[in-house]
């Protein structure tokens, strides 16, 4: 972000401040964009659809939205991966950042046991009611 | 040292994954497990509280990772006394419910007594870890277990119950995993202590914007207003003694985590305005709800969001005097509303709608779980010399010593609603006619369950009579809450510490 808030200063227009972004920032705007659109998506579908499987699709794509966004912290250029081997002791400073990795298992673990639930619940409303729409299922107040 | 705080997640854990193995051996061994490890718990929980009111916080490093790397967990005055009211509320729930279905079903008890110990593991785990990316998959622990409890039963409303949850807890752990994800870019760590630091560092806007995130993803556990759609229905549908152990335990833990994340995390100073917003908005909404509710479970449910309001209120004065009032509130709503959900199950045992109606001149059939139910709604609303009388004289103090009149004058109109239907309620079970066209069949209470029932009674007793028996640990606790310098001195610096 140095050079940008550089070539801000210096009055030059939108087009030069896009030429003299690094490429690492690039990609990461790609990724955060990206993620937040699936995560934009997934929202619309939990929200508008009116079918119990494809509001569990919905919540599957926030997930994955979420993933990306959480793998995309950890971007660094012509990162390695962290693990020390021998030989590649200088090369701590190319590491990618292996706390988001972490992160992001264990959350893609527990997205797939809530999908898992939530499938199973979604049998346990299809065999007492007879149809996958929520319309028709309100014996509760929703 | 008679063990560890790790041990108050693993032993639970361990448990829930042994039950189906031994279950297959000796039947019995499902039902008698889930209470010999909760009864352990809480033991070891108590131990532990009074060594660390005696000694020093314990801060636990896990896998030889000291803080900020690894998780650590923090035993300290106030997360003790929250671990120590849950796993008794646990042990309690598990002695009301040691016959469910004894003899019935074998498979479902089964998956009952698994999922309770999980719903345990994670609310203690929500309350002791140190690690926001920690908390998160012990909320999701408690969340997912939390579904399936709702969706127990086959045949009524309870998978709808659940899904309308599910969907709710899902979005919100996403929610929450969001904040974690804005903190760690901003801050590059997860540890409580580390981020409330540095948390000056933070630029506003993220940090806005990640407490925003954070307040949407724990609004669920905690039943804050828009967030707690799912709570009424969950709470009918489920088995009788879950309600107790939502409101009992994980209510509780929702709170816990709402509350560090804004003393700590967040180091508001003074009054919070948005606790106090978000609190009156859902004690008003929950209140007004509860009156004209006909189904007897669902205008507890709502009693019981009404009352997580009321604490948050309390919490957002910021003062020591409010936080203290909002620990007792807390501590007094954990043994009264577990005792309504359990003596309300037994007066309308086995019927799938609770409706009020339906226990009309109950109290001549079943006198002393009726009455039981009285004491219990007695102490909900405040009078004296039952327990709720002293947390809402604490409550109101605190607030008068702030000058929050609006507050007070708010809290006592709501006290008048509550006043009028739990009375209704007592009114059809004492001063109607049983009528066997309306009321239910009654039920004979269950041996054990009337024990469990007579230790909540006497500890709303005992601290009606002797509050002073518990003010002492409300005290300490309310003072480690409020003293965030000596949480991240501590778990940095490392007072006492358990390598494993």
């Amino acid at each position: 972000m140095q050079e940008c808030t550089a070539v801000r200063s210096c009055n030059l227009g939108i087009k030069t401040l896009y030429f003299s972004m690094d490429t690492t920032e690039l990609i990461r705007i790609g990724v955060y964009g990206t993620s937040i659109l699936l995560i934009l998506i997934g929202l619309y579908a939990v929200l508008t659809k009116r079918s119990l499987i494809k509001i569990i699709i919905g919540l599957s794509i926030i997930d994955g939205g979420i993933h990306l966004l959480l793998i995309g912290i950890g971007y660094i250029k012509n990162g390695t991966a962290p693990i020390f081997s021998p030989g590649s002791e200088n090369a701590v400073a190319r590491m990618v950042d292996p706390v988001p990795q972490a992160l992001v298992l264990t959350a893609i673990v527990i997205g797939f046991g809530v999908t898992a639930v939530a499938l199973s619940l979604v049998i346990r409303l299809y065999r007492h009611h007879n149809t996958l729409k929520i319309d028709e299922i309100k014996n509760l107040k929703w | 040292m008679v063990g560890s705080p790790v041990l108050l997640i693993a032993i639970p854990l361990l448990a829930a994954f042994l039950i189906p193995l031994l279950g297959m051996v000796w039947k019995e061994s499902v039902r008698i497990i889930p209470g010999l490890v909760l009864a352990y718990l809480t033991f070891l929980s108590a131990s532990l509280y009074i060594e660390v009111i005696n000694t020093d916080t314990i801060v636990e490093i896990i896998a030889g990772w000291r803080p900020p790397w690894g998780i650590n967990l923090v035993f300290s005055p106030l997360t003790g006394f929250l671990t120590t009211i849950m796993t008794f509320m646990g042990f309690i729930v598990w002695l009301y419910s040691y016959r469910f279905k004894r003899n019935v079903e074998f498979e479902a008890a089964k998956k009952y007594f698994i999922f309770l110990m999980l719903l345990v593991a994670g609310s203690v785990g929500i309350v002791i870890t140190g690690d926001i990316f920690n908390q998160f998959v012990f909320i999701e622990i408690v969340g997912i277990s939390a579904y399936a409890l709702t969706a127990f039963y086959t045949g009524r409303d309870s998978a709808e119950a659940a899904f309308k949850y599910l969907i709710m807890g899902s979005l919100s752990a996403s929610a929450l995993l969001i904040a974690i994800i804005i903190i760690y870019s901003q801050l590059g760590t997860l540890n409580m202590a580390q981020i409330a630091a540095n948390i000056d560092n933070m630029n506003p806007y993220y940090r806005i914007i990640a407490m925003i995130f954070f307040i949407i993803g724990i609004g669920v556990e905690a039943e804050i207003f828009p967030l707690n759609g799912w709570a009424p229905d969950a709470y009918t549908e489920a088995p009788g003694p879950v309600g107790g152990a939502f409101s009992g335990i994980v209510a509780k833990a929702g709170i816990y985590a709402m509350v560090r994340m804004m003393f700590t995390l967040f180091d508001i100073e003074g009054p919070m305005k948005i606790l106090i917003v978000i609190g009156l908005i859902t004690l008003i909404v929950a209140e007004t709800s509860a009156l004209r509710q006909e189904k007897l479970k669902r205008m507890l449910a709502y009693s019981s969001i009404g009352q997580m309001g009321l604490v948050l209120v309390a919490f957002g004065m910021g003062t020591k005097a409010g936080v203290f009032a909002a620990l007792f509130l807390m501590l007094n709503h954990a043994i009264t509303k577990p005792m309504l959900f359990l003596s309300g199950s037994f007066l309308t045992f086995n019927t799938t709608e609770k409706y009020i109606k339906q226990i009309t001149g109950m109290a001549k059939k079943m006198p002393v779980v009726s009455i039981i139910f009285v004491l219990g709604a007695l102490a909900i609303t405040g009078f004296p010399p039952f327990s709720g009388f002293w947390s809402k004289m604490a409550f109101l103090s605190a607030a008068a010593d702030e000058n929050l009149l609006f507050i007070m004058a708010t809290i006592l109109i709501i006290s008048i609603f509550e006043v009028v239907y739990y009375f209704r309620v007592i009114n059809r079970l004492f001063f109607f006619e049983y009528d066997d066209k309306i009321s239910i069949e009654p039920h004979k209470p269950g041996f054990n369950g009337m024990i469990a029932l007579f230790v909540l009674a006497f500890i709303v007793l005992m601290i009606g009579f002797y509050p002073s028996s518990v003010t002492g640990f409300i005290d300490l606790a309310a003072d480690d809450l409020m003293n965030t310098h000596q949480y991240i001195d501590k778990v940095l610096q490392l007072g006492q510490t358990i390598i494993q």
